[in-house]
């Protein structure tokens, strides 16, 4: 026989967890309302035929929430055979408001008291036994964290289940309420179930518009509810709350012994001080960015650099066995080449053939000699003495930049000296310590033995290991960050931040409620646009939908930390500003669109249960950083692979003279993509980054946000330089953080365009949301470029006025009076009398 | 032969990846997200 129970308690008080210790499963737990939205089913663990379902968190049977009514549709119309009613037991007399309604569906009910570890903590005593009498159905303890007693009540909910014995709910109202409810019932007979009478019958008094919905017989109770309402002097619904509750304060006292020591806890304490007034918004900067600093800048660079130099690179030393004396040797070699080279140039300069030395010298070139190259450069060094001197240019290999060099010419002889000593043959770092190569090298050997073609060995190497290395090499930095994000969340920070930033939303018509979708977005875009289905206010869900992408999600930070370490030789302020930036985006696009009539009106209330700060888990925090950084990994094997496959064969082929052929590195400003890119990239010229490679980068993440890392991997890897070296060369320090500015705040991926789409439910909007993200990323990346060019004396344009403007009637639109919310606008037809 | 060998290689991994994307798109999965329903909740479908 299958058995369905149903977990059904306040947000907040354990549910999901409880939910995942029954049944295995790996659900998201988190510590804001709003996570379950919709109902989830498992199999109780060692019982194939019960299925346990996860409703969503309530606060109570009324149809105010869309939580409240998935929740209650489901167990009037599906029935489930029990109901576990979990209850927070260090909020035991508001979560029994809702327990009171439960028992009155007619369905058998056992309740769990969770977090009884932190009950027993803070020295309260809940006496379980008098409570099961007070309340009508059996009781439990349990501690769904701790795992504690989580087995007794399922077990008991399952014997439960199978006697089918109905609770009947013992709580009672005054007299007169009594009366007038038992008359309800009475005219429901025949109606409704019997054993759901009295829910119904309440429900009714309490005018609930969607209850008669459930009914196959409209009844009228009109008469009872005016009776009632005079009787009280009250509205019904306030009548049947203030009885609930009268009746809770009754048992209570009985049920609930509190420690009477007033002294503060040590999340009050905390709280103290993180939520404070002055000091809330300083602290939740400054933790956000040691997150994004740990991440990206310090441990995170080093994981990824690793992963990117090392395993998606040439190889690495394991352990570090072996490094230094490679680096070491390496420049000292490196120091000497580049001594000798430019001595060759400089002579070049001056008109010595030398170019027979320099071909002799080319350790690139496939019929390198070493032997060759050490007569060609013995025969030249005769030639130069040691009063000589050359100036020459050398190239930082990490920023590009050339730096003017004089050697002289003993310096010249002992770099020759040096390079002898090595054989003219660069250090090998495998002859050193213990060296792993890296993927991109396996492979090469691998299709060099297969001897593969060549165009083969370039969709490999140059775009599927390229492309998709450049992505998974940043799976050190993302797993960290998820580290962080799981920890900060599981402690019980995160819904203190929604707490903290209530504060500030609602200065400008907002709640706190519609940063938990922020909260939830800076994982991943498409849960969090669901989680604004929370919102009850249609306006304010749409605009939140609108600007819960602009918070940086995991897919954008490999592109936060590429531009970073490209562009920024690593600077430690460029990734928390991408977070900030896209807190500043939110909240002047909530200042702008709240003062525009398709968003004004008040913002809705935000109650939100703080619960206390605990250490979570190793195991929570580590699954919670495994699974999503492994749908992350996931990606990489699916669509970015697909699209690494199409950008290469996009760059490297084309058509040229007047032929459609495989291009060359050196051809690729011929290439589909080239062309396609050229066709567009004028759009993004006064954003600073009108090129080509930085245009497709940016479609091409449109797909995946990813795909940015990618396509810039596969296009600025071609050449000899390292792909941050080639980028951090296409880019100024404001034209990068330009385009960076216009990636993090642009149209989102097409999954979550797809999420805004069916949460919007209308064309029209989703347009107006996709334009505006556009527009809105457009006109900021346009002002970092034009009034940033105004510092670095990138001079004056047109385009400078533009951003100008654009700065004069932003502030406009963020200072003008809110009028709609002082207007009652109402629309009135006339009509002519014929 | 190498070549035909890494060819057929190639197109496996790329037909097994296309394929698990389709069949995540038949089951209401976006492919685009990583369709890491568990966390995100499976609004989606």
């Amino acid at each position: 026989m299958s058995i369905k129970i149903a977990l059904a308690g306040n947000p907040n008080c354990g549910k999901t967890t409880l939910f995942n210790a029954l049944t295995g499963s790996n659900q998201f737990v988190g510590n804001w309302p709003g996570v379950t939205v919709e109902k989830k089913e498992g199999k109780l663990k060692g019982h194939k035929d019960v299925t346990i379902m996860d409703l969503p968190g309530i606060y109570s049977l009324s149809p105010y929430t869309l939580e409240e009514v998935v929740a209650r549709n489901y167990l009037i119309n599906e029935k489930p055979d029990a109901i576990i009613n979990i209850v927070d037991g260090t909020n035991i007399e508001r979560n029994l408001y809702l327990s009171t309604q439960i028992l009155e569906l007619g369905i058998p009910v056992i309740m769990a008291v969770n977090m009884m570890d932190i009950v027993e903590k803070s020295g309260d005593k809940i006496y379980v036994d008098k409570l099961s009498k007070k309340i009508g159905c059996e009781v439990v303890e349990i501690s769904a964290l701790k795992g504690t007693g989580i087995q007794k009540a399922a077990e008991k909910a399952v014997a439960l289940a199978q006697k089918n014995k109905t609770s009947i709910p013992v709580h009672e109202f005054t007299k007169d309420a009594e009366d007038i409810i038992e008359r309800v019932e009475d005219k429901l007979v025949g109606v409704v179930p019997d054993a759901q009478r009295r829910f119904f019958a309440i429900k009714l008094l309490e005018k609930d518009d969607k209850i008669q919905d459930q009914m196959n017989t409209s009844v009228d109770v009109s008469k009872e509810i005016a009776e009632m309402e005079e009787k009280f002097d009250d509205d019904t619904e306030s009548i049947i709350t203030n009885e609930r509750y009268t009746y809770i304060s009754s048992i209570i006292g009985e049920c609930l012994k509190k420690d009477r020591k007033e002294k503060l806890t040590t999340s009050d304490k905390i709280d103290k001080i993180v939520t404070n007034r002055w000091l809330a918004l300083p602290i939740f900067a400054a933790v956000m960015w040691l997150v994004y600093f740990v991440s990206v800048t310090t441990v995170g660079d080093i994981a990824t650099g690793w992963a990117n130099d090392g395993v998606f690179g040439d190889g690495w030393h394991l352990f570090g066995i072996g490094t230094a004396s490679y680096t070491e040797v390496a420049d000292e070699y490196t120091d000497a080449e580049t001594i000798v080279n430019g001595f060759l140039d400089y002579e070049s300069e001056q008109g010595v053939d030398v170019e027979s030395v320099q071909t002799a010298l080319d350790s690139e070139a496939d019929d390198y000699d070493p032997a060759a190259a050490k007569a060609a450069l013995t025969e030249f060094a005769t030639t130069i003495s040691d009063a000589d001197t050359a100036t020459y240019s050398v190239v930082d290999e990490e920023t590009m930049a050339d730096e003017e060099v004089t050697s002289t010419g003993a310096d010249f002889q002992e770099a020759v000296a040096t390079m002898d000593k090595y054989d003219y043959t660069a250090p090998d770092p495998a002859d050193y310590g213990v060296w792993i190569p890296g993927i991109p090298v396996l492979v090469e050997n691998v299709l060099d033995k297969v001897g593969c073609a060549e165009w083969l060995r370039g969709l490999i190497l140059d775009g599927i290991v390229a492309g998709l290395g450049a992505v998974l090499g940043f799976v050190p930095q993302i797993l960290i960050l998820f580290i962080f994000l799981a920890f900060l969340e599981g402690c019980g920070y995160m819904a203190r931040v929604a707490f903290i930033m209530d504060r500030v939303f609602r200065k400008f018509g907002l709640s706190g409620k519609s940063f938990i979708p922020m909260l939830i977005g800076s994982g991943c875009g498409v849960p969090g646009i669901m989680a604004s289905r929370t919102i009850e206010n249609e306006r304010d869900r749409r605009m939140t939908i609108m600007t819960t992408t602009f918070i940086p999600c995991g897919a954008k930070l490999p592109f936060i930390a590429m531009v970073a370490g490209a562009i920024f030789g690593g600077a430690s302020w460029v990734a928390p500003s991408a977070y900030f930036l896209g807190i500043a985006a939110i909240i002047c696009s909530g200042i702008i669109l709240k003062k525009t009539k398709m968003f004004a009106g008040d913002p809705a209330p935000f109650v939100m249960e703080l619960p206390a700060y605990h250490m979570p888990t190793i195991g929570s925090v580590l699954r919670s950083m495994w699974e999503r950084g492994w749908s992350f990994i996931k990606k990489a094997g699916t669509i970015i692979l697909v699209s690494t496959i199409a950008v290469w064969f996009t760059t490297y082929f084309g058509v040229m003279d007047g032929k459609f052929q495989m291009l060359s590195e050196d051809q690729i400003d011929y290439s589909i993509l080239a062309t396609i890119g050229k066709a567009i990239c004028w759009i993004f010229i006064p954003q600073g980054w009108g090129n080509w490679q930085a245009t497709v980068a940016s479609v091409t993440g449109l797909v995946a946000k990813e795909n940015i890392v990618g396509t810039l991997g596969i296009l600025y890897g071609g050449g000899d330089a390292s792909v941050y070296a080639t980028m951090g060369a296409a880019f100024t320090a404001v034209s990068g953080y330009s385009f960076l500015a216009f990636n993090l705040l642009c149209a989102p991926c097409f999954a979550a365009m797809g999420a805004i789409k069916r949460e919007m439910n209308n064309t029209k909007w989703f347009w107006t949301a996709v334009g505006y993200q556009c527009g809105f990323a457009y006109l900021v990346s346009l002002v970092v470029n034009q009034i940033g060019g105004l510092f670095t004396g990138a001079g004056f344009s047109i385009w400078t006025i533009v951003a100008i403007a654009v700065i004069v009637a932003f502030i406009y639109l963020l200072a003008r009076p809110y009028k709609e919310s002082q207007t009652l606008n109402v629309s009135v037809k006339t009509s002519r009398a014929k | 032969m190498g070549t035909v060998v890494v060819g057929i290689i190639v197109a496996g991994v790329v037909a097994l990846a296309v394929r698990s994307m389709v069949r995540d798109k038949k089951n209401g999965k976006s492919i685009q997200c990583g369709g890491d329903c568990k966390n995100c909740g499976g609004h989606c479908h």
